[in-house]
């Protein structure tokens, strides 16, 4: 690669990151009035600019004796992880930020580092109810993780190959979603999992007073609230890529119909938020370890099936 | 030989240099969750390092796994330390100038092992790496690969038996201590503790089955 | 970046995890210092797989037994931890004393 090459693919990801953790808290806002049956209002689109204006502004709270270094890596290690795996995510036949041969398993690993920033998050400001939600989150984190990979790996098999590029390539034809039915709902449980997001809110819930970001504020906050928003829009542009085709689809160029998949599923995630409840931990721990892990490995028998 | 560029130089003995550093404050900290995130940052390390080395499949695994079993790691100290936040300083060593001699003397031996031994100067093909292990691990080395499969049921197995907290003759810590830090109490020689708990005995024969559910549902809870 | 450098790393990771096992009372960071060893030798397995070895898969087969030799380590440890602290109350080696007889 060469040096122009580099800052464009690290420009372009940067750009999606931002877009579309932006695009996420707009959407949050507009699903809520639909569903609350309200008129759409013009604050909507403006509204994350001012709480983000807010949060530069706001002075930061701190507790007594807490690990400052840590507290304070813990959002900028959670948005880089985010800006990882949205790498690996080609957005159209040549448009890739990183073209490498085992582009799935950096996503993975990218997906099982996030556990560490949240409960660095949740324990460095040596405070109860974070520390709760901490803990709570490595639950969640150990349950959601196999039937994640196991999910993932299964898009793999029919492509024989480890590498995004071709596995969106091998959906020619028909997609994933069609011939893995089980592959994508797991996905999008796990992607909702990971960013805490909605019914598996199990960390962050107002049943904690925000669980790990209870004690954060200002930038900080902001950023937290980012990065949560940045492994949505990456969970998402994945799942469009492995289960929906990718930039596959007739008439519009590659990249639209990655952007429109990527939206689509976008829309699906922030939405479970506002019509769904949250579960209770030990009922997601049960169901996780006891339905979704053995469907998880279904899955990858029925990839193997299908590759023979 | 293999010829590469200096950046490549430069961030190989960064990351290797950063990989033993981080390694040794993983003993030097105060807190054990410290400790526990001190050795992930070890090992992702030594997984840039394994990068750098043209070996890209095993370090992404290899951060994969530590990832997991560092978040692992952090519950256990808080389950089984004596200071379960571990922001507070601890300092618990045993054998010091001894386990320092032995470290020194094992880095000397194997440095030199290392530095002075002659190794065949046969580099790896750059491309193709990742293909050829898979080849590999379903060709010929695969009763190699399917061992490690059984190793690893079968360690499930024995892990589950040991740790699982019901077994065939009642809940595990029936009969034991009470898990709580006594320090008025000599270590190891503790007496047991009475199969039936002060509850039950209050609830009288017909209730003593209902408080057992009860207990057993609070454990569930809590895991 | 040599096969030499790369077998100091390694020999260095090895000797502060052998340190660790040998310095420390609590299971776990005992635990810790058996995980640093297998890391060290998987740097050196991988050392010798690139410059010494031709680039022959094996070499990586063998960094991946040793990557499962380091999750059974694991798995077994933290089931053997549990077990002692639930029959013993224990959580470092001098605890043991019974299992000196």
């Amino acid at each position: 690669m060469t040096a122009t090459a580099w800052w464009g693919a690290i420009a372009g990801v940067g750009l999606a990151i931002i877009v579309g953790a932006y695009l996420v808290a707009v959407a949050d806002r507009a699903i809520a009035s639909v569903v609350a049956g309200e008129p759409m209002r013009s604050s909507i689109l403006a509204g994350p600019a001012r709480s983000v204006a807010l949060g530069l502004v706001q002075s930061r709270t701190t507790t007594e004796r807490p690990d400052g270094a840590a507290w304070a890596l813990a959002p900028a290690l959670y948005l880089g992880l985010a800006a990882a795996a949205l790498a690996v995510v080609p957005l159209s036949e040549t448009l890739l930020a990183a073209d490498i041969e085992n582009g799935l398993v950096l996503f993975g690993a990218a997906q099982a580092l996030a556990v560490i920033p949240v409960f660095l998050n949740g324990w460095s400001p040596n405070s109860i109810l974070p520390l709760i939600g901490a803990f709570r989150f490595i639950a969640q984190a150990l349950s959601y993780e196999m039937p994640n990979l196991l999910a993932l790996l299964s898009v793999s098999v029919p492509a024989s190959s480890l590498s995004i590029h071709d596995i969106v390539a091998s959906q020619h034809g028909l997609w994933n979603v069609v011939r893995l039915p089980l592959g994508l709902p797991l996905f999008l449980f796990a992607a909702a999992s990971l960013a805490f997001w909605g019914p598996m809110n199990l960390p962050d819930g107002a049943d904690l007073a925000g669980g790990t970001q209870a004690e954060t504020s200002g930038l900080h906050l902001v950023a937290w609230r980012a990065g949560r928003a940045a492994m949505l829009v990456a969970a998402a542009a994945m799942g469009a890529a492995a289960f929906l085709g990718g930039w596959l689809g007739p008439g519009l160029p590659g990249w639209a119909w990655m952007v429109v998949k990527t939206l689509v599923l976008l829309v699906l995630l922030v939405g479970s938020r506002h019509v769904a409840a949250r579960v209770r931990a030990e009922r997601y721990v049960v169901i996780s370890w006891a339905v979704l892990i053995p469907l998880a490995l279904l899955n990858v028998m029925i990839a193997a099936v299908v590759a023979l | 030989m293999i010829e590469t560029p200096l950046a490549v130089d430069v961030a190989f003995w960064f990351f290797g240099v950063a990989s033993v550093v981080t390694a040794w404050l993983v003993f030097r900290t105060d807190s054990m969750v410290r400790a526990s995130f001190y050795l992930l940052a070890s090992f992702v390390n030594v997984g840039v390092v394994l990068l750098l080395m043209r070996a890209e499949y095993l370090s992404l695994i290899l951060i994969l796994m530590m990832a997991g079993e560092m978040a692992i790691m952090a519950v256990f100290m808080v389950m089984f330390m004596m200071n379960p936040a571990g922001l507070n300083p601890m300092n618990m060593v045993h054998q010091h100038r001894a386990s320092v001699a032995g470290g020194v003397a094992t880095f000397v031996a194997l440095g030199a092992v290392g530095v002075f031994a002659r190794f065949p100067d046969r580099p790896a093909r750059p491309t193709g790496v990742t293909f050829a292990l898979g080849q590999e691990l379903l060709g010929e080395s695969m009763l190699v690969f399917e061992s490690a499969g059984a190793a690893l049921l079968a360690t499930m197995i024995a892990a589950i038996a040991l740790a699982s907290s019901r077994g065939r003759y009642g809940q595990a810590d029936d009969g034991s201590d009470a898990p709580a830090f006594d320090p008025d109490r000599p270590f190891g020689d503790a007496p047991p503790r009475p199969v039936a708990s002060k509850h039950e005995e209050q609830a009288g024969k017909e209730g003593a089955d209902d408080m057992h559910d009860m207990r057993n549902m609070d454990h569930e809870r809590m895991a | 970046m040599s096969l030499q450098g790369a077998l100091l790393i390694a020999a260095a990771l090895f000797a502060v995890g052998l340190y660790g096992v040998l310095s420390q009372q609590s299971f776990v960071m005992i635990m810790m210092g058996f995980e640093l060893m297998v890391n060290g030798s998987l740097m050196a397995t991988v050392a010798l797989w690139l410059w010494a070895a031709g680039g022959n898969p094996k070499g990586q087969v063998l960094a991946i037994v040793i990557m499962t030799a380091m999750a059974i380590e694991a798995a077994m440890g933290f089931a053997l931890v549990t077990t002692i602290y639930r029959t013993r109350k224990a959580d470092i080696t001098e605890k043991l004393r019974r299992l000196k007889q």
